[in-house]
Order: structure tokens, then sequence, then C-alpha cells
């Protein structure tokens, strides 16, 4: 599977390929671009990936979570490009037998991939400005770049 | 040495271009960026640099013939 791709990211035909006869629990998340953040109105996003690394990165991530948990399917693709208000930027599916597994290692990998992928966006705005934005900024509060906060370490 | 820079970065330098100062280690071309354009010091502070598609910790030994990315932090999702 390609993990960055510059083509429309198809959830429909990822899900067909998502069901597994051992699982009972299919978990697919979408990360949507909005046409609103910070309080301005977006046009659309921009994302950048050094392709090599973020697909190596990615394959790490999704091999952590398989160790993790018992699943029988991980998969995540993230967008590069133009990428349009309500089309997904990234997606991850994960199904394993019960839903607490599922649910918990695509929080897992939704969120490393946002920390540590090398893969960024520009937001462009309805008022013809732009912005690189949404930056990992757990370095102010970790002091080190290669140290992160994640959100799934709450529910773990 | 070959310098390849992304996102943000880009707004402070060419996405490719070439060093030739013999600098030895990551730390000492962190700092050789920030004086080649002292607006970009603040997001080189947070950026991490990688060679052969792995990331290198600031007293890697660099060579001339390396091909350095420098990676501002990510923004995906």
């Amino acid at each position: 599977m390609e993990y960055i791709t510059s083509k429309d990211l198809d959830l429909v035909a990822l899900l067909q390929q998502s069901h597994h006869p051992a699982a009972g629990a299919v978990v697919l998340f979408s990360g949507d671009v909005r046409n609103n953040n910070v309080g301005k109105m977006v046009d659309f996003l921009e994302y950048e990936a050094h392709t090599s690394m973020a697909s190596k990165m990615i394959e790490r991530i999704l091999n952590d979570a398989r160790k993790r948990w018992n699943l029988n399917i991980a998969i995540a693709q993230h967008r590069t490009g133009k990428v349009r208000i309500t089309e997904s930027a990234v997606v991850v599916i994960t199904a394993s037998a019960h839903r607490a597994e599922a649910y918990a290692a695509n929080r897992y990998i939704i969120d490393r991939i946002k920390h540590e992928a090398p893969i960024w966006k520009c937001e462009f705005f309805t008022d013809g400005t732009k912005e690189w934005g949404g930056n990992c900024n757990c370095h102010k509060d970790t002091g080190n770049i290669n140290k992160h906060i994640y959100e799934f370490e709450d529910i773990l | 040495m070959k310098i390849e820079v992304f996102a943000i970065l880009k707004e402070y330098f060419d996405k490719e271009f070439e060093i030739k100062d013999p600098l030895k280690t990551v730390e000492e071309l962190r700092a050789h960026l920030a004086f080649l354009n002292p607006e970009s010091s603040n997001v080189l502070k947070i950026c991490r640099f990688a060679v052969h598609d792995e990331f290198v910790a600031d007293h890697y030994q660099l060579t001339g013939s390396d091909n350095v990315v420098v990676i501002p932090p990510s923004s995906g999702g």
C-alpha cells in the first residue's frame, strides 16, 4: 500500500478491503479538511511530505500498533497536494476481534502520524492569506523536539 | 553538502541548495543556516535534521557529500 499519495483517498474502497473473518470491529478514522481554523475561513489545504521518510515512519507506526494490540487490519494513507473542504487528508483503518482494541489502536496510529511523520499542511484562507499551520508544539511542554504529548496516552 | 528544506523553511531558503563551508556537525549546520537567514532561527531551533532518510542528532558528523534534509515540526493530519 502507498502510505503517501497525491490521489484522492478512496475511503469506500479502503473500507471494503478492511473486512476480516476474525474481526468483529472495524474502525475508520478520516481526517477531513474543515472550512475554518482559528476563527478564519479556510479555502483549501495543501500538504507536503518527505515521501520516503514519511512512508517508512507510517509503516513503523503501524507495526508498533500491531505489536501493542491484536489487530487483523491496520492501514493508513495520507494525502499530499491540494485537499479541498470535506475531502479526506488522512485515513486510518483498524480491525480487531473486539472494538476496544480497534478504537485504541486507531487513535494511537493517527496521533503518532500527526506528531511524528514529516508531513506538513499549508492553510489557504478565503481572505487570500496562507499559513504553514497546525505545527506540533509539544516541545514547548516537553523541552525536547523528539518528545511528544499524545492524546492516546489519556486512554491507555 | 546538499541541503533540502520543507514547508515553512521554503519561505526562508531555496528548496534545495548547496553549502560549501566546512561544517562538522548538525549543530554547526543549524547555526550556519540561522546565520544565513536570521529570520529562520526560531524555526530552525525546533527542526530535526535527517541524512539518508534517518534523523540524526546535533553531534552527528557531517561530510561534504551528505545530503541533509531539514525537517520542521510535523503538521500532518
